[in-house]
């Protein structure tokens, strides 16, 4: 059963090479934290250093293991330093670093605001974002239904503590 | 403590009288256990003024019931949405998910409830029986032997885990050198907290495990229409009641496997600090390990859904075991039950048994009737929680992202362990995407504090003298199986490619 070759294509010697870049960052990440925790330790008693050196002296030593063969790949040409899979598919990126932004103002936000009026903007403007625009009534009653679905069931009910703003106040007043 | 049939019989009668507390506790249980961040400890925390305002007993009954229930609850959204509702349901999406993404959600739930009902039913009759002998298991593990212990489970979590097992234990590393972030023990010396006060007492669990599976599932998520694949799609279209009750049936065709990997759960269990979190990798990696298929592991394999759930609620009852018998809780809710029985002047130990039997075995005797109470509620559940796997992610991403960093919120009510959740998010999200499990960083994080305490006070009893981690005869020998556990993989690897190089030839 076996299969004649095809025959090589012109350009057959560039093989698909491995995208390094992102395989990258949590090795590299977790050598540049373990120099900053040394740092942080080196005038602390012993007490304080002993198992932070153990852990993160293993923790350098997997790390530069990793590192060499990443290395070695990247010298042979069967690699090279491209992002790789954390920026696909390329037309969600930005859709995905707008959802990441309108997260970070929603964490900024409901210290002020409160949880049910947050989570009501934040939802529908997420979701008008994911579905570019489409359906958007029902988005707006989809959020509302969901925000004051949350505020019944684990502040009202539960008595959950949730971040509270002029909803919950106004509630707590009138229930 | 010796076994006696009628007061057995007594005790499961008298359990049954408690119903009324129970049934209450079930359903808040599967809800608290599948909202991350929203844990039986926490939940119990919560409604401390109510179990205080009972009477030792009841007390005891609802906080065990919403335990087990709550366990089981934890594997819903871990099956349904990849996001564990806790951390001792890490395992349950490697096999779990994979299923509902074909479609078969409502087998995959099926098969859950009842591994998870058997397991725990199994083992807490298993426990109430040979509660004597069980309890001197803790007896054996010392600082050095749970040293090795700990860094077996973030071996064996990394070789099971990531596809490939150096990226696995760097994850894990990486999350134990996270988890050793806060004040030293000893002299409170800040370590690795830029400068955060927040982090002065330890990096936060919840915000970790909403960060880590929660918040970047939903920014992955987005790239498909819905949880379920389009050849899924077709599938779980087509299933009802009957794929449901084939779920139940090839669950309990397994019923050997429920067996012996809810045994491991109760074994570590017993081991206080070990958790549900380390059974479930523990029980996952044995039973793919003698499996006749391991290749199907990881795909939506049937014995990779039932090894890890039968195991994490074998633990439910193995953590009660070292807090009724020598008074060490065996994890964080068995440590709020014992400071709820402490506040009734309860004395935990080896006399409560002959002063009050019922007390000291009413828990087991609880859960017992808990898991058998359990099982009208969830078949029902399992048709119908699964309609969220086919919700467009267009809804779905923003509600996890909201409802979930709201939880982590809630455990201290810093607005900072938000911002942590998505720093843990976006660690997830690289995970992810470049296959570093993040159940590996979680574990570490969860295990670095442990593996410190238990470091510590090696070194203290030796005087700093590193030898001592290679001088107990049960440490060896689990020092050796450490590192075949990591040799193995690179084994295997090496001799298949050493047979397919051979292969040609023949």
């Amino acid at each position: 059963m076996t299969q004649d070759k095809p025959a090589a294509q012109p350009g057959a010697e560039h093989r698909k090479k491995r995208h390094l870049g992102g395989d990258l960052i949590i090795p590299v990440a977790g050598l540049v934290f373990t120099v900053y925790y040394f740092s942080t330790i080196l005038d602390s008693p012993w007490t304080a250093q002993v198992s932070a050196f153990f852990v993160g002296t293993i923790l350098i030593v997997l790390t530069v293991i990793f590192l060499t063969k990443a290395a070695i790949e990247l010298r042979r040409g069967d690699a090279d330093l491209h992002a790789g899979a954390i920026a696909e598919p390329a037309n969600l990126a930005g859709t995905r670093l707008i959802l990441l932004a309108l997260t970070i103002g929603y964490i900024f936000v409901i210290q002020f605001t409160g949880f049910t009026l947050t989570t009501f903007i934040f939802m529908t403007a997420a979701m008008g974002l994911l579905t570019r625009g489409k359906r958007m009534g029902f988005v707006v009653m989809l959020s509302a239904l969901v925000s004051v679905a949350g505020w019944a069931l684990f502040i009202y009910a539960f008595k959950t503590r949730f971040p509270v703003g002029p909803f919950e106040r106004l509630m707590d007043f009138l229930v | 403590m010796e076994f006696d049939p009628a007061l057995f019989i007594g005790l499961i009668a008298r359990a049954f009288s408690f119903w009324w507390i129970i049934l209450p506790a079930i359903v808040l249980g599967l809800i608290v256990g599948a909202v991350p961040g929203f844990s039986a400890a926490n939940t119990i925390i919560i409604l401390l003024p109510l179990t205080l305002a009972l009477d030792p007993e009841t007390g005891l009954v609802f906080m065990v019931a919403l335990y087990a229930s709550s366990r089981m609850g934890a594997g819903i959204p871990a099956i349904l949405v990849n996001i564990p509702g806790t951390a001792g349901a890490a395992a349950t999406p490697l096999d779990g998910y994979p299923m509902t993404q074909q479609g078969r959600a409502h087998q995959a739930l099926a098969i859950s409830f009842v591994s998870s009902v058997a397991g725990g039913l199994l083992t807490t009759v298993m426990a109430l029986l040979a509660l004597p002998w069980l309890s001197k298991v803790a007896n054996y593990l010392h600082s050095v032997e749970m040293i090795v212990v700990m860094l077996f489970g973030i071996s064996l979590i990394a070789s099971i885990a990531a596809r490939d097992t150096l990226k696995g234990l760097i994850a894990g590393f990486f999350g134990l050198m996270v988890g050793l972030i806060g004040a030293d023990v000893i002299y409170a010396t800040p370590r690795g907290t830029m400068g955060f006060l927040e982090l002065y007492d330890r990096v936060p669990l919840i915000p970790a495990l909403v960060g880590l599976f929660a918040v970047s599932e939903a920014f992955v998520i987005i790239e498909r229409q819905s949880i379920v694949t389009d050849a899924g799609r077709a599938q779980y279209d087509q299933s009802g009641w009957p794929e449901t009750w084939e779920g139940v049936r090839i669950a309990l065709s397994k019923w050997w496997h429920i067996i012996w990997t809810s045994i491991i759960g109760l074994i570590i269990g017993v081991v206080p600090g070990a958790g549900a979190s380390i059974a479930s990798f523990v029980a996952y990696q044995q039973s793919k390990t003698y499996s006749k298929t391991p290749q199907l592991y990881g795909t939506g394999h049937v014995e990779g859904l039932v090894a890890p759930e039968s195991a994490n609620n074998g633990v439910t009852s193995g953590t009660l075991i070292p807090l009724l018998v020598i008074g060490i809780p065996g994890g964080a809710t068995a440590a709020i039950m014992l400071v709820v029985l402490q506040y009734h002047g309860v004395t935990i130990g080896p006399a409560l048994f002959i002063t009050s039997p019922y007390l000291a075995y009413g828990p087991f005797a609880a859960m017992a009737v808990t898991y058998f109470l359990m099982i009208p509620f969830i078949m029902p559940l399992a048709r119908y929680m699964s309609k969220v796997t086919v919700v467009s992610t267009n809804y779905m991403a923003p509600l996890i992202i909201s409802f979930t960093l709201v939880g982590a919120f809630v455990a201290r009510g810093y607005v900072f362990d938000m911002y942590l959740a998505l720093v843990f998010g976006l660690i997830g999200y690289v995970a992810r995407k470049t296959g570093y499990h993040v159940a590996a960083i979680l574990i570490g994080v969860i295990l670095g504090p442990l593996l410190e305490t238990y470091f510590l006070r090696a070194m203290k009893m030796s005087q700093g003298d590193l030898m001592v981690l290679f001088s107990s005869k049960l440490g060896n020998l689990l020092w050796v199986a450490l590192f075949v556990s990591i040799a193995m993989p690179y084994f295997i690897d090496w001799k298949r490619a050493r047979q397919k190089q051979e292969a040609p030839a023949e």
